[in-house]
């Protein structure tokens, strides 16, 4: 094999597993956060720093803050199971009830406090028909 | 009438391929040619039945008729015409159908123009273009049909129109320009493994190929910069890229099919590399298929939601016989793939190559590992983790860095080897002003940062190196001509492909002066009245007032902020606006608020401000500003990199083999 190959292939090598480590073995907070659902997450009586969910926004449920209109906490679901968010910050145009939102931030006893909130990208529009008239 | 037209147009085209794949089959055990001619009409037959059905679609959306779902789903009366014509592939079904005409064009022109050159490649390209047309038109005629009608049991009095933030002209580019760049890895693919199947890695063959991965690099550059445009001026969040599992699906072709194009110069100048340039050709192609898997599916978490129907397992098994194609011709005719010289230096141009090669493979490792971790950590221990951007940047930087810093090396390694001598020669000036680039920006522009001091030495050594070789021809073409302005020309044009290459190259320069800019963003959120005003990064931001109007589709509250600058001059007025569309709506729910944006945008830096909330109580307003440096050098960076590729891909005179 020639020399110039083998010695490419090993930083190839070097990279990847660095890469695999980074992900796998140190546990980063800075550079993985945890998907849990619903569910699993509101059976648990723990806090944990980095979580990530993804639901749906609880009707009803948006409950803004009157003298600061950046405060709001809502309940997202999925299915029967639901979680309380608090947030602070800009909401995204999206932010409706029934909006399928993603959260990720830290969980404590019930409570998301999240960092991030973002409603699905509007890349796409498949709502059902309106204005349709039954024969 | 017409969606009859279509709907058994493309009915017809699923029965053809059918035969084309009948007659496809009887050549392979008789070798009549007239079965493969046959074959040939089929499927250009087929083309011409998808581009009819395409336009029978086309004709549904424009005349507004609500008795097929589709229309009656993505547009109504009042979209305007243009973007009744964008409706065509805004959902899942007209985007496959979409993505089918596409590929029609493009095979027609692949089985005019290049098949016409290589007879040998026909028969096994046209096998797989079957197959694949096969794919799409199953999907198109059993899973999500554009014609289907709407249940007999309801008419349907105005449509649900389109979204009211895909209503603007670069949403309206941006999607069918990176399909062109995506569709047209079909082609690089069945030309690849054509070559391979049928033993006939030509000359001819490499030129050609060359030649059309050009074309689907540009619109797959373009397409990825116009979304990242669209993202910055529309969507609010201040940034033009996200490392969301969409984004990175388009990333990835992009990343292998720029390896491509520099490794197949390997092979066209010295017959190296054969079978590292057949896997990345094909690879580009399954790459496409797995991004769409992954936004098509929902198997990782996404803010772009693409679909409501799960064409997943569909595509993941389209994907998996791909490979496994791909894979058995691989290694059925690896030693075919022998090549012709070896490398003999590290530094030589080959080996820059290389690295270049090395560098971009490991950057689409890394975004494919970054995308798909969640998939993998689930299958080991069940967990599903995300990582994030400080994942990828933490990665990528240094390693764009090195790519950066290699684009300057490049020109100054000679084929074979390079001297010592000549090194030092043409590394000296280069280095020289790449340092005191490095020392003047550490004296002007502050704290010290590594990436962004780094990045600068290297555009300035790129830039340099790249000026200098365009000097070097430019001597060579003034002791031919007399005149400078016909030297310059003759410079230009006499080698188009090189000259193209490092105009893209000075474009991804200037993408890099607008990465610099990111180390240095600020943001700040905060509540004026109307007389109020607020202290941030320099600036004086003043609200005058908040003013309400009703406008055709919406109704809006504009506000009007004076940014004055630390010498008390007026810089500009930004005018942000919160809207309601829909907002005679009765239910609430289905009012849709939008903030619009005001950027003030210069080449140092944009002032982005959003208006976010609006509190009719206390008359107060809820804004959010950034200073975002250096951006608009990603924009123009863009426009130069797709000029370069154009102006490489335009044939010159002298060369006989036409355009693709």
């Amino acid at each position: 094999m020639n020399k110039i190959y083998t010695s490419l292939i090993l930083v190839f090598a070097l990279i990847v597993m660095w890469t695999v480590y980074l992900t796998n073995v140190k546990n980063d907070d800075s550079l993985t956060v945890r998907y849990y659902t619903i569910e699993e997450l509101s059976t648990k009586q723990v806090s944990i720093a980095n979580v990530k969910v993804g639901g749906l926004i609880k009707p009803n449920s948006i409950n803004i803050n009157e003298k600061d209109q950046l405060e709001v906490s809502f309940y997202v679901y999925q299915g029967s199971d639901s979680l309380k968010v608090y947030y602070y910050g800009i909401r995204p145009d999206l932010f409706k009830d029934d909006a399928e939102v993603i959260v990720a931030g830290a969980f404590d006893n019930d409570l998301i406090v999240a960092k991030e909130l973002q409603t699905k990208c509007a890349s796409r529009y498949e709502g059902d028909l309106k204005n349709i008239e039954k024969i | 009438m017409i969606s009859q037209i279509g709907s058994l147009a493309l009915n017809i085209s699923g029965g053809l391929i059918l035969s084309t794949v009948f007659f496809l089959f009887y050549y392979s055990i008789k070798k009549n040619k007239i079965f493969l001619d046959i074959s040939e009409r089929g499927l250009i037959a087929v083309c011409f039945c998808v581009i009819l059905a395409t336009l029978c679609l086309l004709n549904e959306l424009l005349i507004s008729n609500f008795n097929l779902q589709y229309v009656a789903q993505y547009t109504s009366y009042e979209t305007p015409l243009f973007f009744k014509v964008t409706a065509l592939w805004a959902g899942q079904a007209g985007s496959l159908l979409f993505w089918t005409f596409i590929m029609s064009i493009y095979s027609l022109i692949y089985i005019n123009v290049t098949l016409k050159k290589m007879h040998e490649l026909k028969y096994s390209s046209f096998v797989m273009l079957s197959f694949i047309f096969g794919f799409f038109l199953f999907l198109s005629n059993f899973i999500a049909n554009p014609f289907q009608p709407v249940s007999s049991d309801i008419i349907v009095q105005n449509g649900n129109g389109l979204n009211p933030l895909l209503q603007n002209v670069t949403m309206a580019i941006h999607p069918p320009t990176l399909y062109l760049g995506f569709i047209g890895t079909t082609i690089l693919f069945v030309m690849a493994l054509s070559a391979l199947i049928s033993k006939s890695l030509t000359f001819e063959w490499i030129q050609s190929i060359r030649r059309w991965s050009l074309i689907v690099w540009t619109f797959l550059t373009g397409g990825i910069i116009l979304g990242g445009y669209w993202a910055y001026n529309e969507l609010g969040w201040g940034g033009y890229w996200a490392w969301d599992p969409v984004e990175n699906s388009s990333l990835m072709p992009w990343l292998v099919l720029t390896a491509f194009i520099h490794s197949s110069m390997i092979q066209e100048k010295r017959g190296m590399l054969k079978s590292w340039n057949i896997l990345l050709a094909s690879s580009t192609f399954l790459l496409v298929i797995l991004g769409t898997f992954i936004t098509r599916s929902g198997i990782v978490s996404s803010v772009h939601s693409f679909t409501a129907e799960n064409l997943g397992p569909l595509f993941l098994a389209f994907l998996s016989s791909l490979v496994l194609f791909t894979g058995y011709w691989f290694f059925k005719r690896f030693d075919l793939l022998k090549s012709d010289n070896k490398i003999d230096s590290f530094t030589s141009r080959e080996g820059g190559f290389l690295y270049n090669n090395l560098i971009l493979l490991l950057m689409c490792f890394i975004v494919l590992w970054g995308t798909l971790f969640p998939i993998f950590s689930e299958a080991w221990n069940g967990e599903k983790i995300y990582v994030g951007a400080t994942y990828f940047n933490q990665l990528n930087v240094p390693i764009g860095l090195v790519l950066l810093f290699l684009m300057g090396i490049g020109p100054l390694l000679s084929w074979k080897t390079t001297s010592k001598s000549t090194l030092l020669s043409n590394f000296k000036i280069p280095m020289l002003v790449s340092f005191s680039s490095g020392i003047i920006y550490s004296i002007f522009f502050g704290p010290f940062q590594l990436y962004p001091l780094v990045t600068c030495m290297g555009i300035a050594f790129t830039v340099t190196s790249i000026i200098n070789e365009f000097r070097k021809s430019y001597k060579k073409s003034k002791s031919n001509n007399k005149s400078i302005p016909s030297a310059i020309v003759s410079m230009l044009f006499n080698n188009r492909h090189k000259n193209g290459g490092y105009i893209v190259h000075i474009g991804i320069t200037l993408l890099f002066v607008g990465f610099i800019g990111r180390a240095f963003e600020v943001e700040k959120e905060f509540n004026l009245s109307p007389g109020e005003e607020i202290y941030f990064a320099n600036y004086i931001f003043k609200l005058n007032s908040i003013e309400s109007e009703a406008r055709d589709n919406h109704y809006a509250f504009i506000s009007d902020i004076d940014v004055i600058d630390q010498r008390n001059n007026l810089l500009t007025s930004l005018y942000p606006e919160k809207r309601i569309y829909f907002y005679w709506n009765p239910d609430p729910e289905k009012r849709q608020p939008h903030s619009e944006l005001d950027i003030y945008s210069t080449m140092r830096k944009d002032i982005y401000s959003i208006f976010s909330a609006y509190d009719a109580e206390k008359n107060q307003g809820y804004f959010k500003i950034m200073i975002n440096p250096l951006v608009n050098w990603i924009w123009i960076g863009g426009i130069v990199m797709v000029v370069g590729s154009l102006f490489a891909f335009w044939p010159s005179k002298r060369r006989d083999y036409g355009i693709i």
